[in-house]
């Protein structure tokens, strides 16, 4: 049998799935009326995105939001490549190409946040 | 008893075929006929050469798992008239290697399943009504799971990951973690978390619809999920 | 021994395909299929949503007017298909946590239709109020 977990354990992995999922469901539903339902217009133009973000509370909110979805993302993404039995050789790309996505996200994301506040 | 004429659209390969195709075959049924006793008469009446598997015609064995209109079962217990179509269609089983027509290659399955060193007798759960007669010292129950194969085949995961435990392995070794019976527990339960183990399910559940021994394979999978939830996280016992 | 007497393909390793093949399966293989289907989706709209977001670095000019194509019917068409992807993919995780957990997994279809109601009144909610705002 392959691919017996080293490192992190699976049942650890997991849980971190399942407990940004859950934690999602709060994020991004704050994110979506924040931006959508409340913002006037239904979506920010600049000045409202600048004033949205201006607010200290406000911009850290949004950055937990965008680290954790990308981290639930990328392990979704993993685990939906992962369900195509690549070999051991191809996990170890499929782990190191989440990790560099999804750092490489993170990193962008915020670099573009703190250019607004 | 009422009579009707029902087509039998069966699945055909033999080694060697560029690809399978399919035969049409007309059965006469009765309301007792079941997919199972049709085949036979195919192969006795019409068709010499079509392959198939099976042993004790009463659910007991695992013999005879095929897809029927698409859906797992044991050939044996399924009612052709219940079934209610014009055309009945016969496959073999998914998700494991072929050998002929409607007859798979069942020692993949074996190679996984056995690992679990699941013992065959079980101590719990004997029903009410099971009272031992005069003369018989005791009753022996067996394990649910007869190894019949309908899980795997119906297993989204296995389909794209034959390395995956799946279904049956994993029910057994939850009835292992469940009743050692002198088995190692820990052992087992530490094999099932891993990227092949337990927490490679994503909760289809089509594995628990299809078993016709009410074995639960999906609900096992999740009991091994919460025991390795609280051994990870230090809560209680089970 | 195996390997003489079988093939292989394509009876073994189906592949991605035998995870949308959902013609008489039962709702619960209908749900991871379009779990998958809708975390992949989301997943491509975050990757779109990151780079447009850099608009934001351009000034107000081009930011606005792409403000102003978002508020195009086709856009909230397609804002309406995320928002059920969103919805979907969220509650049926919802399900996935709690059936794992041992909380309704002998009735995992039920909780499964119950939290799909309470998705559909989300997504109109949600659809109503893309209209409306």
């Amino acid at each position: 049998m392959r691919g017996k977990a080293r490192g992190v354990s699976t049942t650890i992995r997991w849980l971190l799935q399942a407990a940004t999922g859950i934690l999602l469901l709060l994020l991004l539903g704050v994110h979506m009326v924040a931006n959508h339902f409340i913002a006037e217009g239904g979506i920010r133009t600049y000045d409202q995105v600048i004033a949205y973000l201006s607010h200290p509370v406000i911009w850290t909110w949004e950055a937990l939001f965008l680290i954790i979805v990308t981290f639930h993302a990328m392990l979704g993404v993993r685990s939906v490549l992962f369900d195509l039995g690549p070999s051991p050789e191809t996990e170890k790309k499929i782990n190191l190409g989440v990790a560099i996505g999804g750092i490489g996200a993170i990193v962008y994301g915020l670099w573009l946040l703190s250019q607004l506040r | 008893m009422a009579e009707k004429h029902v087509r039998f659209r069966v699945f055909r390969y033999k080694q060697g075929d560029p690809a399978p195709h399919y035969d049409t075959f007309t059965v006469t049924v009765n309301e007792r006929t079941t997919v199972l006793e049709a085949l036979q008469a195919i192969r006795r009446d019409q068709d010499g050469t079509l392959v198939l598997r099976h042993s004790c015609h009463h659910a007991s064995c695992g013999t005879c798992g095929m897809r029927v209109n698409g859906r797992e079962v044991l050939a044996c217990v399924t009612n052709v008239w219940e079934l209610d179509t014009p055309v009945v269609t016969v496959e073999p089983l998914q998700n494991a290697p072929l050998v002929s027509d409607l007859v798979v290659d069942m020692g993949p399955f074996y190679q996984t399943f056995t690992q679990a060193h699941l013992p065959l007798v079980r101590e719990s759960e004997y029903l009410p009504e099971s009272q031992v007669a005069e003369g018989v010292p005791f009753h022996m129950r067996f394990e649910s799971c007869i190894e019949c194969g309908l899980c795997v085949s119906a297993c989204p995961v296995v389909a794209s990951d034959p390395d995956y435990l799946g279904p049956a392995t994993l029910a057994a070794v939850w009835r292992v973690v469940q009743e050692p019976r002198g088995e190692d527990a820990d052992a087992r339960i530490a094999w099932v978390d891993s990227e092949q183990g337990c927490w490679r399910c994503h909760v289809a559940m089509e594995c628990s619809e299809v078993c016709p021994s009410n074995v639960d394979p999906g609900g096992s999978i999740m009991a091994l999920r919460r025991e390795l939830t609280r051994r990870a996280l230090g809560i209680g016992r089970s | 021994m195996s390997q003489q007497m079988s093939v292989s393909r394509p009876f073994l390793r189906r592949g991605w395909r035998a995870w949308f093949q959902v013609r008489g399966r039962h709702v619960g293989y209908i749900a991871f299929a379009l779990n998958r289907l809708t975390g992949l989706g989301l997943v491509l709209y975050l990757i779109l949503h990151l780079m447009v977001l850099s608009l934001l670095t351009r000034g107000p000019n081009a930011w606005d007017a792409f403000v102003r194509l978002a508020k195009s019917p086709l856009f909230l068409l397609l804002d309406g298909i995320l928002l059920f992807g969103i919805l979907f993919h969220g509650l049926n995780g919802v399900r996935v946590v709690l059936v794992s957990m041992g909380i309704g997994v002998r009735r995992h279809k039920e909780l499964f239709w119950a939290l799909m109601g309470l998705a559909a009144l989300l997504l109109l909610g949600g659809v109503w109020g893309m209209w409306h705002v």
